[in-house]
């Protein structure tokens, strides 16, 4: 939190003058901006980096320092809100002022790159020509969230598709089927709650909850057509399916108007029987935070809508590192290393790193050493669905200026928690999601261009 | 201060520009040119705050609130008129932080003032160690730094760990979230933080305003069969309008301005109050999320201009630059 300038004032404060300066500091950090933008210029400090990491990131720095003792690397430790603003403040300030910016970042939200690699920053450099080589190691999908228009503007440090995870202990117990479409997964998500009151199968609260199931539909909500023009309809028909589901979840009871990374989420996600989630949920959610016993969750693939024949799927974060356009010779080359490092080697991407690799090379190393610990009730399957899910993440979904999730969890939440339904959450999330898009600047198109 | 009230009426009791004759008049000026020395001496510390802190930032804030933003497509600043006024203004968010602003001021503002002024004529009523510890008392939560604070109403208000854990599961909350965003309780919520933080400091301002008053009315009052309640409300309540003037001020100022609070809030409530739910949170947006200078800057003027306004009102209506201070 980096905001003195809307701290209370002393007392002794002259009346008029100290409430009208106060009320004006807002101008002073807003003052600095008028002036025509200063477009940094590229610099060398002659070898000597400085890195941006939010705090889960920190060991892959660390662990580049181990291995590059040569390279004198500042680790700078950001706050890693997802959907957080500081960071966008101090790259607008570090824009105006020409100077400041780290040479290699990890976004603590993806919707960061969106800012990051506008007219207006534009910090984030083509890495297609830098480096190739690490590029060519991604699938395409994998990197998709980075190829911004011809260009890759960043790595992607893991693969976080959905699957679909399910409490096999319980399925086992009573004896249910899994379902393969999205429709059966809801209805018998409201037969489970019916039958065995206080279980969920489903998380709706957090700013993941829209890909989860909107993205998942291929719902128009964040695709771009360029720089300036957005796709936006939830009147499609992909929409409403999802906003379907998302009702019959809802009024059968299955679901929690929490979010995964609530505080009070731990109590309740032990009565998660199913749901989709990333990759990242085995050991990051249910392993080291929900602390679920071992040999109960597992994954399989992700479900179809019906009369479809491919599952499709939604991503959940899946976070990137940038790489500053501001930087040259020695500096760039020892940046270039940190990029490579963090990416692609199993010092970190296998060791440490709690998601799938996105770089595909350290992808199987990864699954062996996840898969010794045997945690997931049924290990092989579960590491080939993850394995497996990144083709099935729908396209259409690229980060925008104004943040989905956040909208979401604005609006929907708040319908949820209050009772007032998913009709008034989801007229509430049009509305305003809307409302963000053009307030960003954005033409809003109701039909994409064929 | 017994000795000012002696002096006051030399200086005001006439109207001394149009007093005509020449010696006394004369010496007063010489004396009022040193006295008048000492006080820009006095306060040229705070004057060259108010310019750095306050005078060059509205000067500032006005010329670029005329610019227009640099855009992708014309990187150049040049004059706007009135354009981030207009952009400001349409904002879909605009009314409704003002709104909400409202929706907290509405109930805050009319405690705040109520209980400062009730709980510091209490104490100027009860002489002696009561009255000392009770002032003490109210003022401990004030001297709470504001993240202690802060962390102390998360606590406050998480039902899963809240002392008043009954209270919550009574109105039917079960997390803190529900807590948060069921439409109606953020105003009151910041309306108990607020007063809980403001109370105790303002309730000390306005007991030195009491303190003020000569004991001699005081005891001339008594004299003439006033009680207690007689006292407060005939001759205490009236003599520190002044005081009253200035907390209503200020405290309207700094609601206005209302920031940390909600965006605090709505990180507890992982995100689900509105980004923007204060104008100055608005500010903020169009500063750091649209890179719209000049529209953030309207919104500081817009906001300065209503301070301001209400401000003078105050001020005016309630006596606090009284003429004795001329």
């Amino acid at each position: 939190m980096k905001t003195p300038q809307f701290r209370r004032r002393a007392l002794s404060f002259k009346p008029v003058a100290g409430a009208a300066a106060a009320v004006l500091l807002l101008s002073a950090c807003g003052g600095s901006g008028g002036a025509t933008e200063t477009e940094a210029e590229r610099t060398d400090s002659g070898g000597a980096i400085t890195v941006w990491v939010d705090p889960p990131r920190v060991p892959a720095a660390e662990a580049f320092v181990k291995a590059h003792p040569e390279i004198e690397t500042e680790v700078v430790q950001i706050d890693g809100t997802v959907g957080g603003k500081t960071l966008q403040q101090q790259f607008s300030q570090f824009s105006q002022a020409g100077e400041g910016f780290p040479d290699a970042i990890f976004f603590p939200s993806n919707d960061d790159i969106a800012w990051a690699t506008g007219a207006q920053i534009n910090y984030a450099a083509d890495l297609s020509e830098v480096m190739p080589d690490v590029i060519e190691g991604y699938d395409e999908a994998v990197i998709s969230p980075c190829a911004i228009d011809d260009a890759i503007r960043c790595l992607r440090n893991d693969a976080a598709p959905d699957v679909f995870w399910y409490n096999k202990t319980f399925f086992d117990a009573n004896g249910y089927t899994l379902p393969t479409t999205w429709e059966e997964y809801g209805d018998l998500a409201v037969t489970i709650a019916q039958e065995h009151p206080g279980k969920i199968s489903a998380f709706l609260g957090d700013s993941y909850a829209p890909d989860r199931y909107l993205w998942a539909s291929g719902c128009p909500t964040n695709n771009r057509i360029s720089e300036t023009e957005v796709q936006i309809n939830l009147d499609d028909e992909r929409c409403q399916r999802a906003k379907s589901l998302i009702s019959t979840l809802v009024e059968g009871d299955a679901a929690t108007s929490l979010g995964i990374f609530d505080a009070d989420a731990a109590g309740i996600g032990a009565d998660l029987v199913m749901s989709p989630g990333a990759a990242w949920w085995g050991d990051y959610l249910f392993n080291q935070t929900w602390a679920i016993e071992a040999g109960t969750m597992s994954a399989v693939a992700p479900l179809s809508w019906e009369g479809e024949t491919e599952p499709s799927t939604g991503n959940e974060g899946g976070g990137l590192w940038g790489l500053s356009n501001f930087i040259e010779g020695k500096q760039l080359e020892n940046a270039k290393t940190f990029m490579e490092f963090v990416a692609t080697d199993p010092a970190w991407q296998v060791e440490l790193s709690t998601g799938l690799p996105g770089y595909g090379p350290v992808q199987d190393d990864w699954i062996e050493k996840q898969s010794a610990s045997q945690y997931f009730a049924d290990t092989e399957t579960t590491f080939q669905a993850i394995k497996e899910a990144t083709p099935h993440v729908v396209e259409g979904h690229a980060y925008m200026l104004y943040n989905t999730g956040g909208v979401w969890a604005e609006t929907m939440t708040p319908a949820l928690v209050s009772g007032n339904g998913v009709e008034a959450g989801w007229s509430a999330f049009e509305e305003r999601l809307l409302n963000e898009a053009k307030a960003q600047g954005y033409t809003v198109v109701t039909d994409a261009p064929q | 201060m017994n000795s000012k009230m002696i002096t006051l009426p030399k200086d005001t009791e006439v109207k001394p520009r149009r007093r005509p004759q020449a010696p006394a008049g004369r010496r007063s000026s010489s004396l009022h040119g040193r006295e008048a020395r000492g006080a820009w001496i006095l306060m040229s510390p705070y004057m060259v705050l108010l310019l750095v802190a306050g005078v060059i930032p509205i000067a500032y804030a006005f010329v670029i609130a005329f610019q227009t933003p640099p855009t992708p497509l014309n990187p150049e600043v040049s004059f706007g008129g009135l354009e981030s006024f207009t952009t400001v203004v349409t904002d879909y968010r605009f009314l409704d932080t003002f709104a909400n602003i409202f929706s907290v001021l509405v109930v805050w503002l009319p405690i705040m003032l109520v209980g400062i002024i009730g709980l510091a004529l209490l104490i100027h009523a009860s002489p002696g160690r009561f009255g000392s510890s009770m002032r003490f008392i109210y003022y401990i939560p004030g001297a709470l730094a504001g993240v202690a604070n802060f962390v102390l109403w998360v606590y406050l208000l998480n039902p899963a760990q809240s002392p008043i854990q009954g209270f919550w599961h009574a109105l039917g909350f079960t997390t803190i979230k529900a807590v948060l965003v069921s439409p109606s309780n953020l105003p009151m919520i910041l309306t108990a933080m607020l007063l809980f933080q403001g109370l105790g400091t303002w309730i000390l301002v306005v007991n030195g305003g009491l303190n003020n008053i000569p004991d001699e009315v005081l005891e001339a009052a008594e004299i003439d069969g006033a009680n207690a309640w007689h006292l407060a409300w005939h001759i205490k309540l009236p003599m520190i309008r002044a005081w009253i003037g200035y907390a209503a001020l200020m405290n309207l100022a700094y609601g206005f301005q209302l920031f940390l609070e909600p965006y605090l809030l709505d990180q507890v409530a992982s995100n689900a109050l509105p980004d923007q739910w204060t104008p100055t949170q608005l500010g903020y947006a169009f500063a750091f999320s649209n890179y719209n200078f000049p529209a953030a800057a309207a919104m500081s003027i817009i906001l300065l201009i209503i301070t301001l306004g209400i401000g003078l009102l105050v001020v005016f209506r309630s006596g606090l630059f009284g003429k004795e201070e001329h």
